[in-house]
């Protein structure tokens, strides 16, 4: 079966007069391109449309050999503002000519069109960004499949930085059906519940906005007290997980001092990586980030720590909580367990990522745990909890233990 | 160190001189200036102004 691709409007301007607009569309719909000049000239002529349209075109339809359109190229210089400022001014002054000329339609019809086609322009332009990038697919041949499925509120979603022009376009197309509904005498019959209506949501907006304030207010402060209290607890996590567990280190090993200087220096490095402001490695994977994990501990505590990884994601906030969760399960199997082997198994799915640490320890009794034993309440259970995870610890006396780890991407 | 015109600056030059030469013309009473005609002729001098300033910013 032969597949018929539709071949894509391009400006042909090696075969054109102006711009290679007609010829590019003649070529497109398979028609001698005199007959759209003629149409255009006649347009021209007989009210300015065909200019601007002529003009619209050779701003948003691209050249041929893959050059990208005018308006794609001025707007993506750095003083684009000025550009369209003083385009808009010349289009203006060119139709303002033409309107004193006689060569108009009328002012109800021109410029509720102008006003539509450029806020048509805009939402076009910022509908054809980007949507904001999905997480890259990792390497293992089991999520590379290519009839992975697109996530259609993501593809609907715009970025950030389009969502601006498109919300301004969106704002002049409907201010253009408004200009021309008021120029034709349309809105008149809606005029008098238009105003009630008015008059009534002022009323309510006078009346309500002591107490939506207050709201806002509450719901503002609220809302920084508890990024406070989350900030505190990470703080508290991570002094536990590297300083605190360090100098329960040097107190295990006070009659080694080389090793009590290497425990003090790594501390210090990663300490003041933490103060400057490290973050992970962009580049950095989960399945990476986990084993630089494990080697640590495996050095750190002289245990043994075997690493499997089914999949792989790149590192962000979340996973960024998973590995120090998991981490400080590695630290406490290392210090419980008695010297055997430890096992962690990772598997980074669509959806969500777990983590299986395991030892053959003798095993304890979690809810016999100490509330002021920070280890497992907040570097694991409150770590994984504020980042939307969960932490569950199988385990009871001389049967080993498991932690399980789970985290939805 | 080379030191290039001012292209804004000689493209607005020429703008505003031309406006004023009109300007003048139809206070010597050589031209009648109507309004409609005034106000396209300033939009079109800010205008090529704002574009020579634009696109000579993208070039720096």
């Amino acid at each position: 079966m032969t597949a018929v691709t539709a071949q894509p409007l391009r400006r042909d301007v090696e075969h054109g007069i102006v711009a290679g607009v007609c010829s590019g569309v003649a070529n497109r719909l398979g028609i001698d391109p005199i007959i759209l000049r003629v149409a255009v000239g006649a347009a021209t002529l007989a009210g300015g449309t065909g200019l601007i349209v002529y003009l619209l075109a050779w701003a948003l339809v691209p050249e041929q050999g893959g050059r990208s359109p005018s308006w794609a190229r001025l707007a993506g210089r750095r003083d684009t503002w000025l550009v369209l400022s003083g385009s808009t001014l010349l289009l203006l002054s060119v139709l303002l000519l033409l309107r004193e000329w006689g060569l108009w339609f009328s002012d109800a019809v021109v410029w509720p069109v102008l006003l539509a086609g450029g806020g048509a322009a805009l939402i076009w332009r910022q509908s054809a960004a980007s949507p904001p990038p999905a997480a890259p697919p990792p390497a293992a041949p089991e999520r590379a499949r290519p009839d992975r499925p697109v996530d259609p509120v993501r593809a609907l979603r715009l970025p950030t930085p389009a969502a601006g022009p498109a919300a301004i376009g969106a704002t002049l197309v409907i201010a253009a059906a408004l200009v021309f509904l008021w120029l034709n005498d349309a809105l008149a019959p809606a005029r008098d519940v238009i105003l009630a209506v008015l008059v009534v949501v002022v009323a309510l907006t006078l009346i309500l906005a002591p107490w939506w304030l207050r709201l806002v207010r509450g719901l503002t402060a609220e809302r920084a007290e508890r990024i406070r209290s989350q900030e505190r607890s990470e703080l508290a996590a991570h002094l536990h997980d590297s300083v605190l567990q360090t100098l329960a280190l040097v107190q295990k090993r006070a009659d080694d001092p080389r090793a009590v200087a290497n425990l003090a220096r790594r501390q210090e490095r990663e300490l003041r990586a933490w103060l400057d402001g490290g973050r992970p490695d962009p580049g950095e994977s989960l399945a990476s980030a986990l084993e630089a994990a494990a080697a640590e501990v495996e050095e750190t505590h002289g245990v043994p720590i075997d690493v499997v990884a089914v999949g792989d994601a790149p590192v962000d906030e979340r996973a960024t909580a998973l590995v120090a969760a998991a981490r400080e399960a590695l630290v406490n199997a290392a210090k419980f367990a008695g010297g055997a082997p430890v096992q962690l198994y990772a598997e980074v799915g669509e959806d969500r990522t777990e983590v299986f640490v395991r030892d053959r320890g003798p095993g304890f009794d979690p809810d016999a745990v100490p509330d002021d034993r920070r280890g497992l309440r907040e570097s694991i259970y409150g770590r994984m909890d504020r980042h939307g995870g969960r932490a569950v610890v199988h385990s009871s006396p001389g049967a080993g233990t498991e932690v399980e780890l789970v985290i939805e991407r | 160190m080379k030191h290039g015109a001012d292209r804004v600056s000689i493209v607005a030059g020429l703008a505003i001189g031309g406006l004023g030469v009109v300007l003048l013309l139809d206070r010597l009473g050589v031209y009648d200036l109507k309004f409609g005609y005034t106000l396209p002729a300033i939009l079109a001098c800010v205008g090529v102004i704002l574009l020579a300033a634009g696109l000579d910013g993208g070039r720096r």
